[in-house]
């Protein structure tokens, strides 16, 4: 997790461990706390993360990062059933 | 010797940093063990050549002591999740002999059909107002409060 400036944080995902559909169901999640701009670097998603809510309890660009790792999991387990 | 590693851990900025062999724990088991600690951390995968590393950013503060329980949890987590995982691989064919069973069993009183391929009749004939659940002579199905029985 990079911060690039005051409210942008730039995040890499792996993509043998973070499909693309798990992040942009994550940013969906996300859409009302901070905008998400998605791209591909190498073996990387890159996500760039802006417009980040700061009056809301918590840390917004973690909690993304749990509900990306949460939607691969699920994707994984729903994959194989 | 453990199989998990501890990169860096940093009490000020409550992170800890693990690493482990790829072909110790396939990835599902890497997830199925993250997944149980989403509630009680931040948690960032990532793959280093061999190796795949796990970042945990603890939701609450812990000292050095209880980082290390923590990464003994996590290791202890993944060993739990890859047993797991093999029993489930082992007894595939029996859980899905007993789903197929079970559902089969449920569908034993739904009309399958012309041309079905049905071992037996259904158990309850809808159609027929004597059989199975709505014939009621014991009035089991009557409400018993006194403001909930109608008029029959």
């Amino acid at each position: 997790m990079t911060p690039r400036d005051a409210d942008t944080v730039t995040l890499r995902l792996h993509r043998t461990l973070y499909p693309e559909a798990a992040i942009a169901e994550a940013a969906t999640t996300f859409e009302g706390l901070a905008s998400f701009a998605i791209r591909t670097d190498g073996e990387h998603y890159v996500v760039d993360v802006s417009a980040i809510a700061r009056d809301v309890g918590g840390d917004v660009v973690a909690e993304f990062c749990n509900f990306a790792l949460a939607n691969s999991a699920r994707r994984r387990r729903g994959a194989h059933a | 010797m453990s199989h998990v590693h501890i990169e860096t851990l940093d009490q000020s900025s409550a992170t800890l940093t693990l690493s482990l062999d790829v072909s110790l724990y396939p990835r599902d088991v890497l997830y199925a063990a993250a997944y149980v600690f989403l509630d009680r951390a931040y948690v960032l995968l990532d793959r280093q050549d061999a190796r795949f590393v796990v970042r945990f950013r603890s939701k609450r503060p812990l000292d050095e002591a209880g980082f290390r329980a923590f990464a003994g949890e996590f290791e202890n987590e993944l060993l739990a999740q890859a047993l797991r995982h093999r029993v489930v691989d082992a007894n595939q064919r029996i859980i899905e002999d007993v789903v197929a069973v079970a559902i089969a069993g449920a569908a034993a009183g739904v009309d399958p059909g012309p041309g079905s391929t049905a071992a037996h009749p259904p158990f309850i004939d809808p159609k027929d107002p004597d059989d199975g659940f709505l014939d009621d002579p014991l009035e089991i199905a009557r409400p018993f409060e006194p403001g909930k029985q109608g008029t029959e």
